[in-house]
């Protein structure tokens, strides 16, 4: 998932993330031999996909032998461009960036072109301009219409009509938009037989998922088939749904049609206890791979393509124990194990 | 009077602040069931020897024995637990709390031993007790808040009471009584002298002190300078002991003549609850003295005038010309200042320095309009000037905090501030106010150059001697209102004053 | 000002008199801020020496000037006892209505010959109507300024996010002019053009507090309210201007920020209130009112600043970050108190 422009309410999920992030251990900075140092700007940890993502880059960092340096802006536009500036000053050798908003991060693409400093965007691209950068970024609609595409086979195995329910995230975030339109991509094309009949909106703030899918839930109490455009927010949906009467799992009577989006350690859990039917993963490792690869093809003197896309794959009840290695939420759960 | 055994001897105590020696080598004695007065001018050292024995200062030199031993309090607590209590002039109840939680709020009885919680029904029992004790008929757990003045010194009392006090301090406990509050007041002191109980009064009414007081010690400028039982003094003898010098040479001569032109027409003027259709004229040369009881309405009137406060009806004019709106800038600008009596609060910007605080009022005419630029050599040179002219004890006008000025200096800096706007109407309330005999006396020279120089002169003041030392005529307030008009051919005979006094004092008591 | 006179006591020997004494004078020293920035720089030189480099130094430059300017307005209001917390959301909002006028995407002026001067008026306008509206609050309906500005700070935090919302697809609002932009991040013969802006703010800030009859009332309406009255000080019309100044500096703050990331956003500087009033006291502007000086301001910033910048280069993670900073911030404030205390003894 992504989140857009910093807004009130996210506090309380910044500190649980940090204290995670904290218990995971900090390696702050490891010294490298072979003396590439990369920065990583991010501008939050609040949510279990940054926390991952941090800790794998940290990782891979690693064993590349490279150098990793952190920042994180707190949503603070005008604090990131510091930072680029500042890990300019350090002549790092690559700067992979998170950027709170697409059009603020141009002048910070300046400042390293002009110093000659690689820049990759993770998971968000920048706005249009004439600055390079390569940004990576999942195949949100693709992976999206996967996911939704296997539940409605489900559901036709199952029978009868459907009635569903999105919940949207943040407008301002592109990856928002593609995941809602991904969904109405194949909704659409189902119309005889899934009828959409709410639209929540959560501008990636979990009290208003809950306060709006509580009220979906009143208003049409015969949803029975659920999107979320991000698994971080799981833990509102399962309590909306238990105030319902509507937690059940697969095979149980009631049980609602449930697809999620990122792949995280609750998503997996949710789908070995069968309440979850399908999920679309963003591909992190994948991500943090290209990621990588891009600053190396860059030092090389090679200009890759301004966008590259992780396509990501989904993760079904069919196909859970032959792919959940590929699932980085499934390694956080097992270390959590 | 019979004393019982000694219970507090003060010795060679001396007590200094930003170097001015405040009280130099006191010693006195005082024993059980012994009332004694301690008197002398504002600023003779009389709050620092209460504040010592109460613990809120410490001396620099000397000793304190009570009843035998060493007595050096670390503070306020220290003193109660020593039993003396300190019954402030400004009282310190919690009006939001009841009469109970008053008398035990340093230190709750509680329930069960240790724990946490509150004995009310011990509280309210002992506080019954100690009402009696003290004639206040009110349940335990009314709200100070709905209490007189003269019923919360008594609840004051009661709490010293609660601790067992062997000592009690009082420091001006009548100024804001009425008579029969007062009276209240003396009936329960003679009942704590037959308790055993040694109380220090401290107060200007000279009267008073020889009616209560077994003896009287004098201070001035920090020193005891005598003392002795009640039977050897009078009041005149007390004041001389005070000033150092006769009546007669405490004020200065003036000798010129108020005008008959009209400096300040109030007509009418009432603002309900504070001030009730007041009118007079204070003419150009002229001191107009304004008498009254605390809480009269002279200060609030000062400050109607001066457009500090609204007022409803009536009318107000300088000069002859009526002032249309009221405010502070319209008055400055028709050439009035107001000398505040609330000096601290309101006179000066304590944490600035002589040229911030004198410059304040004239800023504007030492200034670019336009800009608003201000040529700072220019008032520093008047400040240094006026500063001169006035005698201000120090040269260093600009960086200098006024808060380590004397009071009487801090006067001269306020009186110093309003001079240079030149104005021509002063509203001078409570001048003299906590500053020392000497500084009074430059003071007074300073308002009878002022006259000399045609200024019109409204003075407030609450002490007599003063009004009738200084004024032309002299206005008695009572209750918001003008209740009498003396002039100064009247005044030798001090009796006609005091009737008037009585006259408006028994009114009011019948008004409550 | 006030020099530390020989402390009392028995000194051990005449160098560590001396040592002490030379450590008193620093610590009453009314630019210790400057000092302590000094023995910071130096102390973190050995770790981050790339923090003495010339573009560093031109960095820290850039990166104090906004936050001057809007430290500089906060410091107008905390003479007059005051507090300004609605200083961010001016800043978020001025830049979000300044840029839906100036931009390419549709602004109201975009690519006309208006844009920009028009669009600099507008950033001022809403910084001035704020400031005027929170003094006015204050002086006319008396309502503590913490509590104005507080529920200013909210309601125009929300405000400039919904008015985004109309101007903009996205999350914020770009296509704003070169020559606009290049007020937040230009610079001529190496010399920043933000840096003329703050110096002309600073100077003449400096000037209207030290020298003319305006700052001489706001001082001492800050040190006795009371007192400023009964002297004839307009006291509601100086605190009102105040609070205006304190919302033209936001809104000034506001152009340099929009203009170096070349975005109108609405939460723009949301995160730098603590900042702003930090620094501001930290120089010794002092949250009672009545003290205060622009070049204390000054040490302040620029005090956060080297101490920011550091843990930039550094590249520690936010959690160090957080702590460091905070850590440095009580050991400014203990040698604070520590000075108030000596002050007292003497």
């Amino acid at each position: 998932m992504s989140i857009a422009a910093g807004r009130i309410g996210r506090r309380r999920f910044t500190i649980g993330a940090l204290l995670a992030a904290g218990t995971a251990g900090l390696p702050i900075m490891v010294k490298a031999q072979q003396g590439k140092t990369v920065a990583l700007l991010f501008d939050s940890l609040v949510s279990p996909f940054w926390v991952s993502g941090i800790e794998i880059m940290r990782e891979e960092g690693q064993k590349r032998g490279w150098e990793t340096l952190e920042a994180i802006s707190d949503f603070d536009d005008n604090r990131q461009f510091e930072q680029v500036r500042a890990m300019i000053e350090r002549e790092v050798d690559g700067i992979l960036i998170i950027q709170t908003d697409a059009n603020a991060v141009i002048p910070a693409i300046r400042a390293a072109n002009e110093a000659g400093i690689p820049m990759v965007h993770f998971n968000r691209p920048p706005a249009e301009s004439d600055a390079y950068s390569v940004a990576i970024q999942a195949d949100n609609r693709k992976i999206m219409q996967d996911t939704v595409q296997f539940m409605v086979d489900e559901a036709k195995a199952l029978g009868g009509s459907y009635k569903a329910c999105i919940l949207i995230g943040d407008l301002g975030d592109v990856n928002a938009i593609q995941r809602r339109d991904g969904f109405f991509d194949v909704v659409d094309q189902n119309r005889d037989m899934i009828e959409v009949v709410s639209r929540v909106s959560t501008e990636w703030n979990a009290d208003k998922a809950f306060a709006g899918l509580t009220n979906a839930l009143q208003a049409n109490p015969d949803i029975n088939f659920l999107v979320t455009s991000s698994d971080f927010l799981h833990p509102q949906i399962e309590q909306a749904l238990k105030i319902a009467g509507k937690w059940h799992p697969r095979g149980e009577d009631g049980h609602v049609l449930f697809g999620g989006f990122d792949g995280d350690a609750g998503a997996y859990q949710r789908l070995i206890d069968g309440y979850l039917d399908a999920c679309g993963v963003q591909n992190l490792f994948l991500e943090v791979d290209m990621a990588f690869g891009a600053f190396e093809d860059l030092w090389a003197g090679e200009k890759p393509e301004k966008l590259l896309l992780d396509p990501g794959f989904v993760i079904t009840q069919a196909n859970l124990e032959d792919v959940r290695d590929e699932m980085w939420g499934y390694i956080v759960w097992q270390k959590e194990q | 009077m019979s004393s019982g055994a000694e219970i507090l001897r003060v010795e060679g105590l001396s007590k200094s602040f930003f170097g001015v020696e405040v009280l130099h080598q006191v010693s006195f004695a005082l024993h059980q069931g012994e009332t004694i007065g301690l008197v002398g001018e504002n600023g003779s050292g009389k709050s620092t020897m209460m504040n010592i024995l109460g613990g809120i200062h410490k001396a620099d030199a000397g000793s304190i024995t009570l009843a035998g031993e060493a007595y050096v309090p670390g503070g306020p607590r220290d003193a109660q637990a020593a039993g003396l209590a300190f019954i402030h002039q400004e009282l310190n109840l919690f009006e939001n709390l009841s009469i109970e939680e008053n008398v035990f709020v340093s230190g709750f009885p509680r329930r069960w031993g240790r724990l946490p919680l509150i004995d009310r029904g011990r509280i309210s029992e002992r506080t019954r007790q100690l009402l009696d004790m003290v004639d206040v008929r009110y349940p335990p757990n009314t709200l100070v808040g709905r209490l007189s003045q003269g019923e919360r010194q008594l609840v004051e009392i009661a709490k010293a009471l609660s601790v067992d006090a062997r000592i009690i301090l009082f420091d001006e406990p009548t100024t804001s009584l009425t008579r029969r509050e007062t009276a209240k007041l003396f009936e329960i002191m003679e009942r704590l002298r037959v308790q055993g109980i040694a109380v220090i009064y401290v107060s200007h009414i000279l009267g008073d002190v020889l009616r209560v007081c077994d003896g009287v010690q004098v201070l001035r400028d920090g020193h005891l300078v005598g003392g002795g039982t009640r039977d050897e003094m009078t009041i005149e003898s007390l004041i001389s002991m005070m000033v150092g010098r006769q009546i007669e040479n405490l004020f200065p001569e003036r000798d010129t003549k108020p005008s008959v032109a009209p400096a300040l027409t109030v007509e009418g003027v009432t603002q309900p609850g504070v001030v009730k259709d007041v009118s007079f004229i204070l003419h150009e040369s002229e001191v107009l003295g304004l008498a009254g009881l605390m809480g009269a309405g002279r200060s609030e009137l000062a400050r109607i005038l001066f457009g500090l406060d609204p007022f409803e009806a009536g009318s107000i004019s300088v000069h002859g010309e009526v002032l249309e709106t009221v405010t502070p800038e319209t008055c400055m600008a028709r050439g009035m200042a107001f000398l505040t009596e609330d000096r601290r609060g309101e006179g000066l910007l304590m944490e600035a320095s002589i040229i911030d605080n004198a410059g304040l009022p004239s800023l504007q005419s030492y200034a670019n309009e336009r800009t608003g630029w201000i040529d700072r050599t220019k008032l520093a040179a008047d400040v240094a000037d006026v500063s001169r002219r006035l005698q201000v004890n120090t040269t260093d006008y600009g960086s200098m905090l006024v808060k380590n000025l004397s009071g009487g200096n801090q006067q001269k800096v306020v009186i110093g501030k309003w001079l240079l706007r030149h104005p021509k109407v002063f509203l001078l309330d409570e001048p003299t106010r906590g500053i020392d005999v000497g500084a009074k006396y430059e003071i007074y020279k300073i308002v009878n150059d002022l006259v000399a120089e045609g200024a019109a002169i409204l003075f407030i003041s609450s002490e007599m001697e003063e009004l009738i030392g200084m004024c032309d005529r002299i206005l008695v307030m009572n209750r918001g209102e003008i209740t009498g008009i003396h002039h100064r051919h009247e005044f030798d005979n001090e009796k006609i004053l005091e009737t008037a006094m009585r006259t408006s004092l028994d009114d009011f008591e019948r008004s409550h | 000002m006030l020099r530390a006179r020989e402390a009392s006591g028995k000194p051990a020997s005449a160098s560590a008199a001396g040592a002490r004494h030379l450590v008193e004078r620093l610590i009453l020293s009314e630019y210790l801020v400057f000092y302590l920035t000094l023995i910071y720089f130096v102390a973190v030189l050995p770790i981050v020496p790339e923090i003495a480099s010339p573009r560093s130094i031109y960095n820290m430059l850039t990166d104090m000037l906004p936050l001057l300017v809007v430290a500089i307005g906060q410091t107008f209001v905390l003479i007059v006892a005051g507090i300004d917390l609605s200083v961010t959301s001016i800043i978020a909002m001025a830049s979000v209505v300044g840029a839906s006028v100036m931009t390419s995407d549709g602004g109201y002026l975009g690519d006309t010959w208006l844009a920009v001067p028009v669009g600099v008026l507008t950033f001022l306008v809403v910084g001035g109507l704020v400031g005027w509206f929170n003094g006015w609050s204050c002086t006319r309906l008396g309502m503590p300024p913490i509590i104005v500005t507080l529920v200013g700070l909210m309601f125009l935090s929300g405000l400039a996010i919904w008015y985004t919302t109309g101007h903009s697809e996205t999350s914020s609002i770009a296509g704003l002019p070169r020559s606009f932009v290049a007020i937040g991040q230009g610079s001529a013969y190496g010399i920043p053009h933000s840096l003329w802006v703050a110096l002309a703010v600073g100077i003449t800030a400096h000037l209207l507090l030290s020298r003319t009859v305006f700052g001489r009332w706001l001082y001492a309406i800050g040190i006795n309210r009371k007192a400023a009255e009964v002297s004839g000080v307009p006291v509601k019309t100086a605190i009102l201007w105040a609070f205006v100044i304190s919302g033209v500096c936001a809104a000034i703050a506001s152009i340099l920020y929009t203009g170096r990331l070349e975005t109108g956003t609405p939460v723009l500087g949301e995160r730098i209130l603590l900042d702003i009033i930090a620094a501001v006291v930290i120089g010794g502007t002092s949250l009672a009112g009545g003290k205060g000086k622009i070049v204390w301001t000054v040490g302040g910033v620029l005090f956060l600043v080297v101490i920011d910048t550091s843990l930039k280069l550094l590249g520690m993670s936010l959690f160090v970050v957080l702590g460091a900073k905070g850590a440095v911030i009580l050991f400014a404030a203990i040698i604070d108190s520590t000075r108030q205390r000596i002050l007292m003894r003497h």
